[in-house]
């Protein structure tokens, strides 16, 4: 039997969906390489350095929810765990630009 | 004793040769890993109309069903689509070889070894898997060959004693801190976190990300099975979609009904 999540999810057109999860991803990442630059130009050690991707992780849902206008289950199958939750590789990549930027310019003379 | 807040001193030098260099050189090697997998693949094989026609039947009732609940189709057209369907399934309209002659013949299988078709699909899967591994063990060879026996770059972030061996191979130091790691090390953070700038450039569907080859043991596998199910009996699954159908029927509710109502309400009169 179809719940009202199978529903919600019927109304929405699978191409503009897709284009939108692109897009969303885009931004997640680069989101992440910004706020792992921010870190390490800031010299950000051990847990600050994660509360600021998880700042800036809640900084870039905040945004993207004012972008669907408060209904984010118009645009994204979902709703707004979709928005807040970053990629599982954006981690990894917040981790790399912030010990690259960070040996650049704490480590390097 | 551990001393944290006396830092080392790094060559510059080591940063311009070292650290842009792998970083550069994964990059490159992902692209190259892209286009070379795309270049290898073998292009389609044609697939006789018959044949498409009939997978192409099963999809159109798919579809249909898939939006019944919340239908854009009014419901003369969604009967009527419904019906033909039903119809053409029962009767076998769509079959690749014609309406079944008699109840008694079975269609053959073909055997997966020797179908030339499944073949192809298992080698296809193959060759991408070695074109994925090829190059890491070739670029660990590189870096563990040329850079290896000093330190990289510090960590942000403390780890435990148990990384000690494995990021600081090769520096035999035994209480330097974690956080000064070699080469290798960058090369993993590399790995991991380079995913995200190939799907940037070189949109969704790459096959430069390595979190793919995580999934490639279930890919093959998943690629075996359906190679098992083509043969299948199309006659069965028609008889089945048509059950399916009739569920979906059930379900079906247009999402205009009553929208003149909606309409008036919505402006008050």
């Amino acid at each position: 039997m179809s719940t009202t999540q199978d529903n919600a999810a019927q109304l929405l057109f699978p191409p503009n969906v897709q284009y939108n999860n692109g897009r969303l991803y885009t931004v997640k990442f680069l989101s992440a390489c910004a706020a792992g630059a921010v870190a390490g130009v800031l010299g950000l050690e051990n847990w600050l350095g994660f509360a600021l991707f998880i700042f800036s992780t809640l900084l870039t849902s905040a945004c993207l929810y004012l972008k669907c206008g408060g209904r984010p289950a118009k645009f994204v199958p979902g709703g707004w765990w979709e928005l807040v939750n970053p990629g599982q590789e954006n981690i990894f990549s917040f981790v790399l630009a912030w010990t690259l930027f960070y040996g650049i310019v704490h480590v390097y003379d | 004793m551990s001393n944290s807040n006396v830092s080392l001193y790094l060559d510059p030098q080591i940063r311009d040769w070292v650290l842009f260099p792998i970083t550069l050189v994964m990059i490159l090697v992902g692209v190259l890993r892209h286009y070379v997998v795309l270049l290898l693949q073998n292009p389609p094989k044609k697939v006789p109309r018959a044949a498409i026609r009939e997978q192409r039947a099963l999809v159109r009732s798919q579809i249909l069903r898939a939006t019944s609940a919340e239908s854009p189709i009014p419901p003369t057209y969604y009967k009527s689509i419904s019906q033909h369907l039903s119809q053409a399934f029962l009767d076998g309209t769509y079959l690749k070889d014609g309406p079944p002659k008699d109840e008694s013949e079975k269609p053959k299988a073909p055997n997966p070894l020797t179908d030339p078709a499944a073949m192809d699909g298992m080698m296809a899967g193959m060759k991408t898997q070695m074109v994925m591994m090829v190059p890491q063990m070739i670029i660990m060879g590189w870096i563990n060959f040329f850079f290896q026996g000093f330190v990289l770059i510090k960590l942000p972030f403390p780890l435990t004693l148990g990384f000690k061996s494995m990021l600081q191979r090769g520096i035999a130091t035994p209480d330097m801190d974690v956080r000064w790691v070699s080469s290798l090390s960058w090369y993993f953070l590399n790995f991991f976190g380079l995913n995200g700038l190939y799907r940037l450039i070189l949109g969704g569907d790459n096959s430069a990300d390595s979190s793919r080859d995580m999934n490639t043991p279930f890919a093959a596998a998943a690629m075996a099975s359906p190679q098992a199910g083509q043969p299948q009996d199309y006659n069965k699954l028609f008889k089945a979609e048509r059950d399916n159908l009739e569920f979906a029927e059930g379900l079906y509710s247009w999402v205009a009904k009553d929208v003149e109502a909606r309409v008036l309400k919505k402006y008050g009169r």
